[in-house]
């Protein structure tokens, strides 16, 4: 612990530890000291001048070395200027005074500065209502200006930086937050300062602009309206907001957010959401996400979205009543006798997931996972401990990624390794070719595609590697799926819970799968199961596709759901694979119903209805109560029972409810409502920080030694190519491409080759070829990069090329 | 032509300089290098620095920005930068500027016709007690010329358009 100083604030005795700056000492009890540039995230800078205090310090007597009595007291000696409460550390014996006059004076100057060359267009401004320049005008402002109105100094009000961040230059006050946020928290510079003095402006010179998948925060913490997004620009005002506590549903990270609505004549009177905002907690998400996470909620909107059930009639789909389509459903579900298949995908929340694995058990059905990724057997049981939390990891802690994109898998866990290893913790990356995490990791392990199970094996042999891995005090594994289907990650999963299997149920300790959606974890803890062969699986059954697209995403599948006996589908929208369905079944967007998911750190929390039901559709969870009903199976049809009913009967759920999931703690940095001043508009979390699943320790379990299996190594012949799947954070899943504002961002199909390869193929950067997979012929364009092995192309998933795993390809040049 | 290909000896000798971890620090040097061709820095330029030093093109950019001898804007073969600040000005700087510029036909910040001069007003050159001043910038370098009439700097001119023809 660091040694406590006391001192004395506005009169206010308090101790502090040596170190603290003044600024943070000061808000820990409650004392605001305005700021702009200071941001409790970030290295102080002390650019704005905004916290302006006096300090004074005892005097010391230099002979004695203890402090000059006065009255008994320490005699207090005050500087001759103020100084920055943002810039100066606690010392035993200070007194600061941040409400005298002079500072006072020192503050409602700089405000005054400031304002100077901004234009004040708070009627305009989106970030009207929740400005920390307005409130502190209010509070700090001249209340007239000593200046003249025509020579008011006047720049650009639309720059924009990239598609989705606006720069308005004349109400930026360059406090460089923003650019801060990119270089230390993001670790992209992709923005900075040009020029100087009052010329200076934010510029950006990556091709496209603001390269940067964080690029969203710079708006939340940005002190004025200078940086907008082009998703809530002129949206709204943002007092006629209501915000909705939610989860986001694109990664298993589990991001708290917010959901910001409001009732609008241009949506014909319908409450919809305005903007996604972060909502802070500091074991998840801290107060940050990603731009996937903050614009891809369109899709929930989309008006192409299913509004009513639909039953096959003479070969066509036609528009039905729930009450015929549950009865036809369940009809068909009760006389399969068993032969009966759901299919599900972590898309779903625990409460859908529960009852749907409620229903195949009650019919004798199996529950299949759909998903290309394995181990989540292994996470359930050695997963991260509770009280995990990546922002208390440093040194001593290793972190090893193996096989795992972070950037483009899990945005903000990138993030936050990233911000591990700042604080000292040993952050080991193993993958088949260069990833944005390479730059903040002490040790990189390069493998050829299809080693990955033989290099995890060998990292504890390796000499200092090894030694970070087995002495490390705590150990966390991420493994994802970079360039491995189902067999390929359940073989990595085993080979990785090897390495924590001694320390699993420690907080800081443990396996955590990267998985494509936000809730596979739950799912496997539910009982859901991948198999290698859904095809065959498929075939002849009654099947019911739940927030899932088989058909769209493989041919093969396609067939095989035309050969199954009776298909009910239940989705959004009218994929491919309710083309194919008997029966059509419409689910509301998890924005409109409650629920809860489970994180990959094995974490559950809530999410609340934010906006009312599109059309006809309903819960998952309620549709297939409906459905089971009709089958002879009963099930609870509202959230809170189905989660009730879920914690009897799952174990890793026993002993939570709702209200623990709910309940809230103090945070530190202090954000919201009153205190965006200092951490941005980040939402204060008042509706729950959830709660961690029960490790398999606390159940007495004792772990068997997990096991490897032998899998064929796939050996490209010559002129043949090994594809692998890679993922993309923008892709054409579902929930990316129905949100106009990321089209730009998925781009066509490609293939990444290694730059001689591409060579010997007489293709340059950016030029077509056409590759034949897994039955499938398509045009790609080619990418370089010269870290993948020389007969191995990269595939991205969800880019309409259907791979799920490792397979052998043909490619040649158009 | 890129810098690499152009001055591979130049380059490599600024690399000498500094340590290979912080081959960052030789963004400055590089640039001077790079704004040796036209005068100024070019986008292309930027992003072949930032390539040779692994940083961003930003970053890059940012140091442009802030330096005023590093120009992102093409201009004459020389800039003749005349200090037009309060000691300058009391010795007669901004009347010797505006009849400069009435001499050559051009606003202060524009090139002359022939493409060789663009007469810009300048901060402080420290040489307050011999003005009017200036400086002339060109791929030769950064050259003072002090106690500067109108007649003196149209010679000046006359020899730079002889050295460069």
């Amino acid at each position: 612990m660091r040694k406590q100083v006391r001192l004395t604030i506005d009169d206010r005795q308090i101790t502090a530890p040596a170190g603290t700056l003044i600024v943070n000492a000061a808000k820990q009890i409650g004392i605001d000291i305005p700021v702009f540039c200071y941001h409790p995230k970030m290295e102080p800078v002390g650019m704005c001048r905004m916290c302006l205090v006096e300090v004074g310090r005892p005097i010391i007597d230099r002979n004695t070395g203890q402090p000059v009595l006065e009255d008994g007291q320490p005699k207090i000696q005050f500087g001759p200027k103020l100084e920055t409460a943002c810039t100066t550390p606690v010392s035993e014996g200070m007194v600061v005074r941040g409400m005298s006059e002079k500072a006072k004076a020192g503050q409602n100057e700089i405000v005054e500065f400031l304002l100077t060359s901004h234009p004040l267009d708070c009627p305009i401004c989106d970030k009207g209502g929740e400005c920390p320049l307005q409130n502190l005008t209010m509070e700090h402002g001249p209340g007239k200006s000593r200046f003249l109105y025509d020579e008011k100094f006047h720049l650009e009000k639309r720059v924009p930086l990239g598609d989705l961040i606006f720069l308005d230059r004349e109400r930026c006050i360059q406090c460089a937050r923003c650019i801060r946020f990119q270089d230390e928290i993001a670790g992209e510079p992709v923005i900075g300062f040009y020029n100087r003095g009052r010329a200076t402006d934010i510029v950006t010179y990556t091709d496209p602009g603001f390269d940067s998948v964080f690029s969203g925060n710079t708006t939340d913490i940005c002190p004025v309206g200078a940086l907008t997004t082009s998703d809530f620009r002129f949206g709204a005002r943002t007092w006629e907001l209501k915000s909705t506590a939610s989860v986001c549903g694109q990664c298993p990270v589990g991001c708290n957010i917010v959901f910001n609505t409001r009732r609008e004549a241009k949506a014909d009177g319908r409450i919809v959401i305005k903007r996604v905002m972060p909502r802070q907690n500091e074991q998840v998400n801290e107060i940050w996400l990603c731009d996937k996470g903050r614009f891809a909620y369109h899709y929930t909107e989309n008006g192409a979205r299913l509004s009513r059930p639909l039953v096959k009639k003479n070969g066509k789909l036609e528009a039905s009543s729930w009450d015929e389509a549950a009865a036809i459903a369940g009809g068909k579900l009760r006389s399969a006798d068993g032969e009966v298949v759901v299919l599900a995908s972590g898309r779903l929340s625990n409460e859908d997931l529960f009852n749907l694995k409620s229903l195949a058990d009650g019919l004798g059905g199996k529950a299949l996972l759909y998903t290309q990724m394995g181990g989540g057997d292994l996470t359930a049981r050695f997963g991260v401990g509770a009280g995990t939390n990546f922002g208390e990891m440093g040194a001593g802690t290793t972190i090893l990624v193996a096989a795992s994109d972070l950037y483009n898998e899990a945005p903000v866990w990138h993030l936050r390794v990233k911000g591990a290893a700042k604080r000292g913790a040993t952050v080991i990356v193993a993958n088949g070719r260069e990833t944005k995490l390479d730059a903040f990791a002490k040790y990189v392990v390069r493998y050829a595609y299809g080693d990955e199970v033989e290099t995890i094996n060998g990292l504890q042999q390796k000499e200092k590697i090894g030694e970070a891995i087995t002495s490390a005090e705590n150990l966390v594994v991420l493994f994802g799926s970079d360039g491995l289907g189902l067999n390929g990650t359940s073989n990595l999963a085993a080979a990785c819970a090897e390495l924590v299997q001694g320390r699993a149920g420690k907080p800081n300790n443990g396996l955590i799968g990267v998985w494509p959606k936000a809730n596979d974890q739950g799912a496997w803890e539910i009982g859901f199961r991948p198999t290698d062969d859904l095809s065959s699986e498929l075939k002849g059954k009654t099947v019911y596709v739940v927030a899932a697209d088989p058909a769209g995403d493989d041919p093969q599948l396609a067939a095989a759901l035309k050969e199954a006996k009776f298909v009910i589908a239940q989705e959004l929208f009218q994929t491919a694979t309710a083309d194919l369905a008997d029966v059509v079944l419409p689910a509301q967007a998890y924005t409109e119903r409650d629920g809860s998911f489970t994180s990959g750190e094995r974490r559950a929390q809530r999410f609340y209805a934010a906006v009312p039901a599109f059309g006809e559709s309903q819960a998952d969870y309620a549709i297939t109560a409906l459905v089971a009903d009709a089958a002879g199976v009963e099930l609870a049809d509202s959230a809170g029972q189905v989660f009730e009913n879920l914690v009897v009967t799952v174990e890793a759920f026993a002993g939570l409810t709702y209200e623990i999931l709910a309940e809230t703690a103090e945070q530190w940095p202090v954000v919201g409502r009153g205190d965006m001043y200092y951490g941005g508009t980040t939402y204060e979390n008042t509706r729950g920080l959830g709660a961690h699943l029960v490790g398999w320790g606390e159940r007495g379990e004792t772990a068997s030694r997990p096991r490897v299996q032998e899998e064929t190594e796939l050996r490209p012949k010559e002129g043949q190519w090994l594809a692998v799947p890679v993922t993309k954070l923008y892709d054409q899943g579902l929930t990316v491409r129905s949100s106009k504002l990321l089209e730009s961002h998925i781009g066509a199909a490609t293939v990444t080759l290694h730059p001689e390869a591409a060579k010997r193929l007489g293709a340059g950067a950016g030029e077509l070829v056409e590759i034949s997979l897994n039955g499938t012929t398509a045009q790609v364009s080619v990418l370089l990069d010269e870290t993948v092995s020389a007969s191995v192309a990269l595939l991205p998933r969800g880019m309409g090329l259907p791979i799920s795993g490792p397979v052998v390809a043909g490619l040649k040049k158009v | 032509m890129s810098l690499a290909e152009k001055y591979p000896q130049e380059i490599q000798k600024i690399f000498a300089k500094y340590p290979p971890e912080q081959k960052r620090s030789a963004v400055m040097p590089l640039l001077y290098l790079a704004q040796r061709e036209e005068g100024f820095i070019t986008k292309g330029a930027m992003e072949e620095i930032a390539g040779m030093l692994g940083i961003k093109v930003t970053e890059v950019a940012e140091i442009v920005g802030f330096y005023t001898l590093y120009h992102d804007e093409k201009a004459g073969k020389y800039r003749m930068q005349v200090c037009t600040d309060l000691p300058c000005a009391l010795r007669g700087a901004d009347k010797f500027i505006e009849e400069l510029c009435g001499n050559l036909g051009v606003k202060v910040g524009e090139t002359t016709e022939d493409g060789l001069v663009t007469v810009e007003a300048v901060m402080c050159l420290a040489a307050c007690d011999k003005a009017p001043m200036l400086q002339t910038q060109g791929s030769d370098g950064i050259n003072y010329h002090e106690n500067m009439t109108v007649d003196k700097t149209l010679e000046l001119i006359e020899a730079l358009k002889k050295s460069v023809a």
